[in-house]
Formats: C-alpha cells, structure tokens, sequence
C-alpha cells in the first residue's frame, strides 16, 4: 500500500516535471523546437556554443517543422527550426524567418531501370517531370524519356508532410505537396528503399540521404539527370555520382531544386537567441554545418545578406 | 480506530478523484479535439466535408471522402481475413486441441498480440508488399479481370497489403478474447449435448457458438475498433496516395490515421490545415467511440439475457 502511493507519489512529480519545467532561468537560456532535418546541425551548433560560452543552455527537440513554427508563434521555444518555406499566416502571426540551411532535392531511379543508359545519356526535361508528377499525362517510360521502354511508370512520393516533397512540388511548377501524384511512401530511407526495390520506380529525396558516408550514391540508385539546358542530352555538369559534385553543382547555383530551411523567430531577434543565430551564420557554424553534413550551409554572400537583415 | 476510518476514507476518496480523472480526460479529449476542429466546421458545411474528394488544403478543399473510404476498404480487407481465421483458430484452440498443443499457441498468440505495430509494419514493407507485388498482383489481373481486382498500381504498396498486415495484427487480439469468451461455456452443456448423440462439430454449432456467439461479436468489435485507429502500420504499406478513392483492392488507400500521422507535426501552425486534421482525429474518435459502445452493450445485453 505504501509502496503504491510513493509510486503514485513519484509518477506525479515526474509528470509535473514536464509541465512545468520548462521555466528556467531565461537570461542563459535558449530554447529550439522543430523539424528533423534542421535537428542534427543545431546540436552540433549548440555543442559549440555552449564550448564558446560556459554558462549558457540550450535546449534542442524536434518535433517537425509545423510545431517549430507554432512553438516559435507561442513563444514556448526562443526559435523554430522550419524545413520549409514559411506560410503567409504564419508571418502574419509575427514571425520573423530567417534563411539559415540549404537542402538540395534530388529525382532517384533505380540502378537497373531497363532503359538506364539512355536515361543518363539524355536526361529529362523540367517539363516531363512536371507532366509526370504533377499534370499526370505521362504514364509510361516510353513518353517520358524517348525510348522504347514501354512499361507503366512507379511514381513514388512522400505521404508525410515534409520539406522534401513541398520544395520538389515547388519546383515543378510551383505547386503543392498535394498536388503530387504517385504511391506515397514514408520517410526519405522509405521512398529511397522503394525506388531500389522497384526497376521501373521514380522517387525523390532529400540530399543527405542520397549519398553514403564515403560520399558515393547509395548502392542501386542513380540520380536522374535533370536536362537544365534543355540542350536534349545530359552535359557533365548536369550529371553527378557524388556528394562532391552535388554540391559544388548546388554552390554553383547551377542545381534547381533546391529548399531553404528556415529559423523561425517571433519579431527580430534579440539577446543570446542572436548571439546564437549570428554563430550559426559564422565561419565557424559553417564548418560545424559541413562537418555534419545533413544541410548544405550557405554560400559566403547569402549569409552576410541574412547577418545583414538581423541588424 | 479513527485514524483506520480516516485512512479507509482517504483511500476511497483517492481513488474516487483518480476515478474522475480518467473519465474527465475521455471527455477532455472528445470536447478539446471538437473545439479545434469547429473552424472548419464553421467554413465548410459537414456535407462537403465528408463526401468531397479533394484534399488540397491551401486551395481550400478539405474533402475526407477519400481518407473515410480509405479507412474502410483497410479495415474491411483486414476483417474479412482476420475473422474467419480467428474464430476457427479459438474454437480449434478451445474445443479440440490437445492441453499441451493449447498452452504453447496460447503464449505464442500472447507474444503476437503483444508486438509493437511498427514491427508489423516494417514486416509488412519487407515481406508483404514484394509479396503482393509479384504474386498476388499478377496472379489476379491475370485471371480476374472485375472488381474489385482491376488496378493499375502495381507497386506492391496497397489497400490489400495494409489488410494483411492489419489482419494479421488483429488476429491474435480476436483469437484470445474469443477464447476468453468460449471458456465461459459451461463443460456441462456440452457434455449433455455429447450424451444426446451429438458430434463434435454438431455440439460446436448447435451448442458452443449459440451459446456464445454475442461475445464473439464483441470480440470482433474490439478488434475491428483496434484496426480502426491502427497508424503506423498501415502508413507503411498502404501507399497514401491522394485525391484517389480505391477501386479495387490493390489500389493504393489513405486512411484516416495515416492523414492525421503525415501531416500532424509539419502542418499545425497553419490554421484552417490544422483544424481539418483535428477534424480528421475527432471523425476517427467517434467511429471507433462507437464501434466501442456496440460491442460492450453487446457484451452486457448478452450477460443480463443468459446470467
């Protein structure tokens, strides 16, 4: 019986904890809340800046980038990490984004696709894409890709709510991840999983995902070239089998589906949250962001453009 | 003595108070899911809501047709495969089965019931959609050519695979109340009913399952309620594509819990979004609310008739 109420006793302290315990000293004290893919980097940033600074707090959690954005909006985090474009509404609620990651989305076939040499030799063009996923008039390879593959196209899509799938509808046309059409998987290891599973598949996915640890393509998928030129072949920078040639592609600005994350803060930003933002923006965030590897971190300009509107 | 007194009141008024706890967090849930869901509401008459197509929530179209059809052909798949095999595995189990043959699927059917979903889940991506894909598929657009077998999604990821992956989640659930609920036929009525000549098969039909058939409706309640709400594993085989209604068993289904999962975490900060997706979770809270209420009253109706 005692026994039971000590248990009831300390369940109920443990659960009040979570409730309340999220007033803490403010002064040195910064709170991030948000999506996944900004998670892994802000950590790392956050091991830096508590190195830097001795005395300082900051807390990380990850929830998707919807309760980043209405964590930020109800001042229960300091900052939310966005994975996505911010929504009218939301600025209209008082925040203040702030341009701090690149993602780079990628179309992936499988690497036993019938017609694959034709593929990485002619490429595809915007256009096809766009009547793929989004006008759905293409249905075999054979329209998308001039050969004589004639067999049904497996478009694969995310089912999830995410960054990767709005920037690559936003890309095709300007659209919305609801405007995709295809099987809708979970997860970028899931479409990825998929596509490498299917010979006749379609996919996209999320730049960190794509490459090994030794920076190689993931065994049995290709990228899929995109035609950017519309030349009617791949040229060599239109092609990449590595994490290196990827991003130099994507510094170059030469690569388009590209998608920017966001932190999102409500009015401008002011105090250590600055101080924190302003480090991230750094050389040396930049650093801890490559080393990372999870975004691709901003070209030198573009950051003192962002440095530049804190002021 | 007092303090005896004192004590046996304090405890009872304990757990009086952690009595309404709980029920005031079931209604907390339905009124605050309710609340949030009223924008849309108020913006889109109900009649829109539940029979239009379209999702599209940034052009303004929150249409849960196709995640309500979704909803059902999964659980409908599921149920129609889980039942039968269910029941005969509990009376085998019951009525037949030698003591020792018993006692091991009892606990092997414990284990299985106790899985988490996202085991079943991860099965299913690796065993059963490679499965439907290149056996069931074939096999039946080959040779059945009508509905509801027509489709021409032939990636593996279907209403058909979540059904299996559902059915056989359910499955253990089902075997193990239905066996709870043939225990409680009396040894002596089928003893008699063996005395007048009957056979085994014969005392099961006439006897047993006249005797027990409105637990085993509520047993089948329960688990069509658990396949109802069930989310992670069917997000992971059903292939969520939008804006399509399955025709056939092999097309791809969007239930309701996907919906809410998928879009949950990345969407609530933008208001009317957020609100459908409430409104999604409150459609799914009453169906299952009263798929619940049926099977107790069944339960009940069935104790009160025969005590």
């Amino acid at each position: 019986m005692r026994l039971n109420y000590l248990l009831l006793i300390i369940l109920f302290s443990i659960s009040t904890n979570f409730v309340f315990g999220q007033v803490k000293d403010i002064k040195n004290h910064i709170t991030l809340s948000g999506a996944w893919a900004i998670y892994p980097t802000a950590v790392a940033w956050a091991e830096a800046f508590q190195k830097k600074y001795p005395g300082v707090k900051i807390d990380i959690s990850a929830g998707g980038a919807g309760k980043g954005a209405s964590d930020a909006i109800a001042g229960l985090a300091d900052i939310g990490m966005v994975s996505r474009e911010p929504d009218p509404a939301e600025i209209h609620k008082g925040v203040f984004p702030i341009y701090i990651l690149d993602d780079a989305v990628f179309p992936v076939i499988n690497e036993k696709n019938p017609a694959i040499k034709h593929i990485l030799k002619k490429g595809i063009k915007k256009q096809a894409l766009i009547d793929l996923y989004i006008k759905k008039k293409i249905k075999r390879w054979d329209q998308l890709i001039d050969s004589n593959l004639n067999k049904a196209i497996h478009v694969y899509t995310r089912s999830d709510s995410c960054g990767a799938a709005a920037s690559w509808a936003n890309f095709l046309d300007r659209k919305k991840q609801e405007d995709l059409r295809g099987v809708g998987i979970y997860g970028d290891p899931g479409i990825l999983e998929a596509v490498r599973r299917d010979p006749l598949g379609i996919g996209y996915s999320n730049f960190s995902f794509i490459f090994t640890r030794e920076g190689t393509v993931i065994k049995g998928i290709k990228l899929l070239p995109i035609d950017s030129n519309e030349n009617g072949f791949v040229d060599s920078d239109e092609i990449y089998n590595s994490r290196k040639e990827a991003l130099k592609a994507v510094y170059a600005g030469r690569y388009p589906a590209i998608r920017k994350n966001y932190f999102f803060v409500k009015g401008k930003p002011e105090g250590l949250a600055k101080e924190f933002i302003k480090f991230a923006l750094s050389d040396e965030g930049t650093k801890i962001a490559e080393k990372v590897g999870l975004g691709i971190p901003l070209g030198k300009k573009e950051r003192e453009q962002v440095l530049k509107s804190l002021e | 003595m007092i303090s005896r007194k004192i004590k046996d009141t304090l405890t009872q008024k304990l757990m009086f108070s952690f009595c309404i706890l709980v029920i005031s967090l079931a209604i907390m849930m339905i009124s605050g899911l309710y609340i949030k869901a009223e924008p849309i509401l108020e913006m889109k008459s109900i009649r829109e809501l539940l029979f239009s197509l379209v999702w599209h929530p940034y052009r303004g179209n929150f249409g849960l047709a196709g995640f309500i059809a979704g909803t059902l052909w999964v659980t409908i798949i599921a149920m129609s495969m889980a039942v039968p095999v269910s029941i005969l595995t509990a009376l085998y189990l019951s009525e037949y089965a030698p003591k020792k043959l018993r006692e091991t699927l009892n606990t092997i059917i414990d284990i299985l019931a106790g899985i988490s979903p996202v085991i079943y889940g991860v099965w299913g991506l690796i065993v059963i959609v490679p499965f439907v894909r290149d056996y069931f598929m074939p096999l039946f657009s080959n040779n059945l050519n009508f509905f509801p077998f027509i489709s021409n999604n032939y990636t593996g990821f279907s209403a058909l695979t979540a059904g299996i992956v559902l059915a056989v989640m359910v499955s253990p659930l089902i075997i193990s109340l239905v066996n709870e609920v043939l225990k409680t036929v009396p040894l002596e009525i089928r003893e008699a009913s063996l005395s007048l000549g009957a056979n085994k098969w014969e005392t099961i039909k006439y006897v047993v399952l006249k005797k027990s058939w409105t637990g085993i409706i509520a047993a089948i309640i329960l688990g069509l309620s658990r396949a109802f709400g069930e989310t992670i594993a069917v997000l992971m085989v059903a292939g969520c594509a939008l804006n399509e209604i399955p025709n056939s068993i092999f097309d791809t289904a969007y239930p309701l819990s996907a919906l809410i999962a998928n879009t949950y975490g990345e969407m609530m900060s933008i208001p009317l979004y957020d609100s459908a997706v409430f409104l999604a979770a409150f459609i799914l809270l009453l169906i299952t609310a009263i798929f619940n209420i049926i099977g107790w009253g069944i339960l009940i109706h069935s104790e009160r008739v025969e005590p």
